[in-house]
C-alpha cells in the first residue's frame, strides 16, 4: 500500500467534480481496499463517499425501485419488496460474498469491482489488465476463467453477481459527472470488456459517480450460482432469468465473460414468450452457443447448460 | 514416580473425573478475547518484522540494495542474503537462512525490523533484489523427468533413495492373484491454513534468548533454534501460552523464529515477526501431493493375496524436520496380507517445503487403499464392511507383534454399522451415465489405522499441594489447542480425589522444568497424562505419610478420601490441616513417562461412514451425514475428544471436496495463495457429524489406556466420501479433491466416453 490521503465530501453533487485519475470515491472499500494492499490501485486521495449525503434510500418508482449507491448488499436481502418484486436481484445479492462483506458493500461499489483472476490479484505478476503485457491465464490456471469471447487480451470474468442480476432485470444506473451532468447508462452498457486504451471493465470517467441504480419489477425472475463450496465463494457459473412486465424472457450469465454474458442463443431457442419443457430444453442446449472454453474450464458448459435450464423452470 | 509404578485403570474402573466432559479451561478467556496468542504481544519497544520473498520459483540471488528500504521511515533494522543470516542455516539440507539461491516463490532473502508492521512492509517493498532467474519444475511427474532443472543436484530430485519395505514375494502372488485391481491415485496439495499464522517474538538480551512462538513444540523450538544461532539451550527460553491451530505445520520452528531473533540481537529490542497469509500458504509448510501406483491381488472371496504400492511425495524445496508422510503406512499394518511391497520416493520441486499435516502420509494413503477396498468390495459383490472384516489382522506383521488393542477394529466395524444403519442403507439402481439426472445419494465407508497416538517419552510433570488444599500442575509441554490443560487437571483430581476446578495447570514455558515432547503423532495426551497421574500419585503419597506421621500410624493406615485423610482408628484430618502441620515444608510430586512398553505395538484404529448427495447437473457433491468412529483408548474427556473428532472431520471434508494448492507451472507460483481461493470448508459446507469413539481402555498402551484423538478422525474421510460418491454415480475418482470441474468433467467422459474432454 502507498501512502494516500483521506477526504470527505457533505455534498455528493460536489464529489465528481474532485475526482481525477489519482483521486478515486470510496463506498464500503471491501475491493477498493484489497487493491489497496495489493498495490493494484496507488492513489493519492480517497474521497469517502459515505461521509457524503449520496443516496441510502431503497423507494418504489413507477414500475420498479430505485437504490441510492450507497445502498449496502444485506439492506437489499433483507429488503421484503425487493425480494418480492425482483427476487433475481435480491438472490443475487444473498449469495454474494458473507455476511461481514454483504452489510458493508454498497450495489455501486459491487458494479466497479475488478475482477478476482489471480494473475490479477497478485503482487508478484503484471499482466495486461494489471498494466504489463501478456495473459498469464490463457494457458495457466484458467479453470475459473472466461469461456465465451475468449479471443480478447483478457479471460477474466467479471466478479459480480448482482451485476447479471441486474442486466437481465433491465437496470439502469445515474451518474453524475464532473461538470454536474447527469447521464442514465443501462448495466448493460456500463459494463464492457477491456481493451488497450482502457484497461478497465466499464465506461466511467474519472469524474463519473453512481448515484443510483434503477430496477424494473420481475417478479418471475431468479438468479441461481455455482461455487465450489456452500458459501464465501464467487461464481464458477451464474444465471439470473427474468421475464419483464412485457413478456420478453432475458437470460444473463455471470462466470462466463469479461461482463455479464447475455445467452442470445438461448433466448432465441425460446421463440416465444412460453416457457413450455420443450422450450426451456431448446434454450438450454443452446445456452453455450458460441462458447469457446479454455484448457481448463470446459466443465462450465454444462454448468450454465443446467443452471439455465433450472432457472426457466424456476420462473416458467 | 514412574508413570509404569502405577496400578493400571483397567476397563470399567469407576472413576469420578476422568471420562466426564469437563469445559475446556481457556474457553472463555478465547471467546472473550483474553487469550493472549504470540501474535498479540506488545512488549515495550517492540519492532516488528516483514520478510522479503523471492517472486521467482527458482533464481540466484545476485545482490540486494537495502538503502532505499535502510532509510523509510520507522525502519530499524534490515538482514539481507547471506552475511544477513549470520551464519544460521536452516532445513535439512542446511541452506543459509538468506540462501544464495532461492528455490520456490516464497523462499526468504531479507527481513526488515521496523517501529510497526506496515512499515516494515513498505520497506520489503522498498529493497531491491537482483535475480539470475533459473530453470524451475513443479509438480512431482514433471521433477521426475531426466531433463527436469535439478533442485539440489540429486539423481531424480529424489531427496533420498527410495525406501522400500517388503515382506512375501509380492510378483509372484500378483500374478497368481484370480482378481486384481490397479489403478494410479493422486492426492493434492493441501495446506493446514491455521487461523493464527506462524508467528513468534523474540527478545535478545544479553545472556539470554526469549521466545513467545506459536509453535506445537517448546522444547524443540529452544533446542534447534539454540543449535541454529549457536547458543546452548540454557540460554533460550520458550514460552507458549495459546497455539491458534498447528495441524502439524507447527512441529518443527519456522525461519519466523530466527529471523525475529537475530532482528532483536541487532536492534536489543523485542521483534515480532509473524507470517502473512501470503507466507502462510507458500512458506510455512503444505501436505505434499503424492502419486499412488496401487496394485492389489485377491481371491475370489476378496483376501487380500499381495498389494504393491508404488508412492511418490512432493517434498517441495527443502525437506523438514519432525514426523515425515508415512506413505507406506496403511499398505503395510491395515489389513493382513503376506506379499506386500511399498516404495516411498519423495521429490524435490520448487515449491514450498512439505511438513507434517494431520496423520501425513496416512491422509493420502488412505485415499487411495480404501478406494481399491471398495472397488474390490463391488466387483466380488462382496459388502465393504465385511471385505475389511475379511481381511482383519490382530498383528503388526511387519514387527510380527500384536497390536496393543487386536479386537478395536472389528468392535469398531460392529459400532459404526449399528450407529450409521449400514445394513438399512438404501441400495442405489445403476445411474445412468453423465448429467443432469439430478440429485443422487450415496453411502461410503472407509477403515484407518495410524502409527502413532502413543506415548512419546519422555514426559515430566510435577504436582504441588497448597496449604489450601488445591493443587498445581506443572509441566513444559505445550497446550496446542486442544484441551490438554483440562485433561491434565482431570487426571491429577482424579489421583487426588479433588474437584477437578481445584486443580490449576501452568504449562507451556521451557522454564518450568525439564523438556517435554512436541504435539505431534497424537502423542500428548497418552505422554503426559501418564506423567501427571504419576506426579499427583507421588504428591498423594507424600501426603498420606505426613498425616500418618501426624496421627502417629503406618502409612499404610491412612486413606485419603475426598479432601479427608482417614486413619483406621486414630481418626482424622482435612487435607489442608496435614498440609498445615508440615508447613513451611510442602508436598511435592513428582512423575515420569519414560520409557514405553514396546512388546506390543500401539495403533488407533478407527472408520468413517459418509452419506453423500451428488447434483449430476451441476457437479455438486455434498456430505449429508458422517458418521465416526475412532479408538482412542479410554475417552478422559468426552467433549474434547468430539472437539478433535468433528475437527478432523471437518479437514477430511476439505481434502475431499475442495481443498488444494494449485500452481501455475509455467510461472511457479501458487495462485490460490489466499483464504479466498483456498477453499477451507466454511460451517455450510459441513454436515451433522456423529463422533462416537469406540472407549475402550488400551491398557497395553499405559497405565491409563489412553491414545491420541488429534489426527486418526481424519484419515478415512476422503475416501468414505469418495466411495459415497461412487455408489450415487457409479464413477470411481483416482483423485481429489472432488470439486465441481472434476465431477463434471468425469459425468461428461462418461456420457461419451470417446469425445475427449478438456484436461
Ligand atoms: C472475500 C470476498 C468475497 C466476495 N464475494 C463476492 C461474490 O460472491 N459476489 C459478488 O458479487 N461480489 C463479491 N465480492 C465483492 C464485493 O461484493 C464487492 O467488493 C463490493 O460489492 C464492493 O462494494 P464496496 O462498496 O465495498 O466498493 P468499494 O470497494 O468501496 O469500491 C469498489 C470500486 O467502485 C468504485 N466506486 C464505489 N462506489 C462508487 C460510486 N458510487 N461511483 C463511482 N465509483 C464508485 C470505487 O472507486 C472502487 O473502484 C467479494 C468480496 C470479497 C472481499
Ligand atoms: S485473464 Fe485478464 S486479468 Fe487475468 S491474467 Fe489474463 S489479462 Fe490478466
Amino acid at each position: 500500500m502507498t501512502p494516500f490521503d483521506y477526504q470527505r465530501i457533505p455534498e455528493a453533487a460536489a464529489v465528481p467534480a474532485q475526482l481525477t485519475p489519482t483521486v478515486r470515491p470510496l463506498a464500503g472499500g471491501t475491493d477498493l481496499l484489497t487493491r489497496l494492499k495489493a498495490c493494484l490501485d496507488r492513489p493519492d486521495a480517497l474521497v469517502d463517499l459515505k461521509a457524503s449525503d449520496l443516496g441510502r434510500a431503497i423507494d418504489r418508482v413507477d414500475g420498479g425501485w430505485r437504490l441510492g449507491a450507497l445502498v449496502t448488499l444485506s439492506r437489499i436481502q433483507h429488503h421484503p419488496g425487493l425480494r418480492a418484486d425482483v427476487p433475481a436481484l435480491a438472490e443475487a445479492v444473498s449469495q454474494a460474498a458473507t455476511p461481514q462483506l454483504r452489510n458493508r458493500a454498497t450495489i455501486a461499489g459491487n458494479l466497479l469491482q475488478r475482477p478476482r483472476c489471480w494473475y490479477f490479484r497478485n503482487e508478484r505478476v503484471q499482466c495486461w489488465l494489471a498494466g504489463g503485457e501478456g495473459c498469464p491465464a490463457r494457458s495457466g490456471r484458467n479453470e475459473h476463467h472466461a469461456v465465451f469471447d475468449t479471443d480478447g487480451p483478457c479471460v477474466a470474468t467479471h466478479p459480480s453477481d448482482p451485476a447479471a442480476a441486474l442486466v437481465a432485470l433491465g437496470a439502469t444506473v445515474t451518474v453524475l459527472d464532473g461538470g454536474g451532468g447527469e447521464r442514465e447508462l443501462a448495466v448493460a452498457d456500463l459494463l464492457v470488456p477491456p481493451t488497450d486504451e482502457r484497461r478497465v471493465e466499464h465506461v466511467l470517467a474519472a469524474d463519473d459517480v453512481i448515484t443510483a441504480v434503477t430496477v424494473p419489477s420481475a417478479p418471475r425472475s431468479t438468479y441461481l450460482k455455482a461455487m465450489d463450496r456452500a458459501v464465501w465463494a464467487f461464481a464458477l457459473v451464474g444465471v439470473a432469468a427474468a421475464v419483464s412486465a412485457d413478456g420478453e424472457v432475458r437470460l444473463v450469465a455471470s462466470g462466463v465473460a469479461n461482463t455479464p454474458w447475455r445467452l442470445a442463443g438461448a433466448e432465441a431457442a425460446l421463440a416465444g414468450p412460453g416457457l413450455t419443457p420443450e422450450a426451456i430444453d431448446r434454450a438450454a442446449a443452446a445456452a453455450t452457443d458460441g462458447a469457446a472454453p479454455l484448457a481448463e474450464n470446459g466443465y462450465k458448459l454444462p454448468l450454465l447448460r443446467t443452471l439455465t435450464h433450472r432457472a426457466l423452470t424456476a420462473v416458467a | 514416580m514412574d508413570e509404569s509404578d502405577l496400578p493400571t485403570w483397567p476397563p470399567g474402573t469407576d472413576l469420578e473425573t476422568v471420562g466426564t466432559g469437563v469445559p475446556r479451561r481457556e474457553a472463555p478467556a478465547k471467546v472473550t478475547g483474553g487469550a493472549v496468542y504470540s501474535s498479540d504481544l506488545r512488549l515495550p519497544g517492540q519492532l516488528y518484522a516483514a520478510i522479503a520473498r523471492s517472486p521467482h520459483p527458482h533464481a540466484r540471488v545476485r545482490s540486494i540494495d537495502t538503502e532505499r528500504a535502510r532509510r523509510q521511515p520507522g525502519v530499524v533494522s534490515v538482514i539481507a542474503g547471506e552475511e544477513g543470516g549470520e551464519g544460521v542455516t536452516w532445513y535439512e539440507e542446511s541452506v543459509p537462512l538468506f540462501g544464495p539461491v532461492a528455490r520456490f516463490a516464497g523462499d526468504e532473502v531479507a527481513a526488515v525490523a521496523a517501529t510497526s508492521l506496515e512499515a516494515a512492509r513498505d520497506a520489503v517493498r522498498a529493497l531491491n533484489v537482483d535475480y539470475e532467474v533459473l530453470a524451475h519444475v513443479v509438480g512431482i511427474d514433471e521433477a521426475q523427468r531426466p531433463e527436469a532443472p535439478s533442485i539440489h543436484g540429486t539423481p531424480g530430485n529424489r531427496t533420498t533413495d527410495p525406501k522400500v519395505e517388503e515382506r512375501g514375494d509380492v510378483a509372484a502372488a500378483l500374478a497368481a492373484a484370480p482378481i486384481r485391481i490397479e489403478h494410479t491415485y493422486r492426492t493434492p496439495t493441501a495446506v493446514h491454513n491455521a487461523l493464527e499464522t506462524h508467528g513468534a517474538v523474540a527478545w535478545w538480551q544479553p545472556d539470554r534468548l526469549t521466545i513467545w512462538a506459536s509453535t506445537q513444540g517448546v522444547t524443540q523450538v529452544a533446542q534447534m533454534t539454540a543449535e541454529a544461532l549457536g547458543l546452548d539451550q540454557s540460554q533460550v527460553r520458550v514460552i507458549t501460552e495459546h497455539v491458534g491451530g498447528g495441524f502439524g505445520a507447527k512441529q518443527v520452528p519456522w525461519k519466523d523464529v530466527a529471523i525475529a531473533a537475530l532482528l532483536s540481537r541487532r536492534t536489543g529490542r523485542p521483534v515480532q515477526c509473524a507470517y502473512d497469509r501470503h507466507g502462510e500458504n507458500v512458506a510455512a509448510g503444505k501436505r505434499g501431493a503424492t502419486r499412488q501406483r496401487v496394485r492389489i491381488g485377491a481371491d475370489t472371496d476378496g483376501r487380500l493375496l499381495a498389494i504393491d504400492a508404488e508412492l511418490v511425495g512432493d517434498s517441495g524445496a527443502y525437506q523438514t524436520a519432525g514426523e515425515a508422510a508415512a506413505l507406506w503406512g496403511p499398505y503395510q499394518g491395515l489389513y493382513r496380507c503376506d506379499n506386500v511391497r511399498t516404495s516411498v520416493t519423495y521429490v524435490y520441486t520448487n515449491t514450498g517445503p512439505a511438513v507434517a499435516f494431520r496423520a501425513p502420509g496416512y491422509v493420502e494413503a488412505a485415499f487411495a487403499l480404501e478406494s481399491a477396498m471398495d472397488e474390490l468390495a463391488h466387483r466380488l459383490g462382496v459388502d465393504p464392511i465385511e471385505l475389511r472384516r475379511r481381511n482383519h489382522t490382530g498383528v503388526d506383521q511387519q514387527q510380527a507383534k500384536p497390536w496393543s488393542s487386536p479386537d478395536s477394529l472389528p468392535l469398531i466395524y460392529d459400532r459404526i454399522s449399528a450407529l450409521a444403519g449400514w445394513d438399512a442403507r438404501p441400495r442405489n439402481a445403476p445411474p445412468a451415465p453423465g448429467g443432469d439426472g439430478g440429485v443422487r445419494r450415496g453411502w461410503g465407508f472407509a477403515a484407518s489405522d495410524w502409527l502413532a497416538g502413543k506415548a512419546n517419552p519422555p514426559g515430566y510433570a510435577s504436582v504441588e499441594l497448597r496449604t489450601d488444599g488445591s493443587a498445581e500442575v506443572v509441566t513444559t509441554v505445550q497446550d496446542i489447542g486442544t484441551g490438554t490443560r483440562t485433561v491434565l487437571a482431570q487426571v491429577a483430581a482424579e489421583e487426588l480425589q479433588l474437584p477437578v476446578e481445584e486443580v490449576r495447570v501452568t504449562l507451556g514455558d521451557t522454564a518450568a522444568g525439564p523438556p517435554s515432547p512436541t504435539s505431534s503423532g497424537s502423542a500428548t495426551t497418552p505422554t503426559m497424562a501418564p506423567a501427571v497421574r504419576a506426579a499427583a500419585a507421588d504428591a498423594r503419597h507424600q501426603l498420606v505419610a505426613a498425616a500418618a506421621r501426624q496421627l502417629d500410624c503406618a502409612p499404610g493406615d491412612v486413606t485419603l478420601d475426598h479432601g479427608k485423610l482417614v486413619a483406621a482408628n486414630s481418626g482424622s484430618r482435612t487435607v489442608a490441616e496435614v498440609l498445615e502441620g508440615l508447613s513451611p515444608a510442602a508436598v511435592h510430586g513428582w512423575g515420569e513417562l519414560v520409557a514405553v512398553d514396546d512388546s506390543v505395538s500401539v495403533r488407533t484404529f478407527g472408520a468413517a461412514v459418509a452419506e453423500v448427495s451428488v447434483d449430476t447437473g451441476t457437479g455438486e457433491v455434498r456430505v449429508t451425514r458422517m458418521v465416526s468412529v475412532p479408538d482412542c483408548g479410554r475417552v478422559l474427556n468426552p467433549t474434547l475428544v468430539a472437539s478433535q473428532i468433528i475437527g478432523g472431520v471437518t479437514q477430511g471434508i476439505g481434502f475431499a471436496l475442495t481443498e488444494s494448492q494449485l500452481v501455475d507451472a509455467e510461472l511457479g507460483l501458487p495462485v490460490n495463495d489466499s483464504l479466498e481461493e483456498y477453499l477451507v470448508p466454511t460451517v455450510l459446507d459441513i454436515c451433522p457429524i456423529e463422533a462416537v469413539p469406540l472407549d475402550r481402555p488400551d491398557t497395553g498402551a499405559n497405565q491409563l489406556g489412553v491414545k491420541g484423538i488429534g489426527e486418526p478422525p481424519m484419515i478415512p474421510v476422503a475416501p468414505a466420501i469418495a466411495n459415497a460418491v461412487f455408489d450415487a454415480i457409479g464413477i470411481r475418482f483416482h483423485e481429489l479433491p472432488l470439486t465441481r470441474r472434476r465431477v463434471l468433467d468425469a459425468l461428461a467422459e462418461a456420457a461419451s466416453p470417446d469425445e475427449s474432454e478438456p484436461a
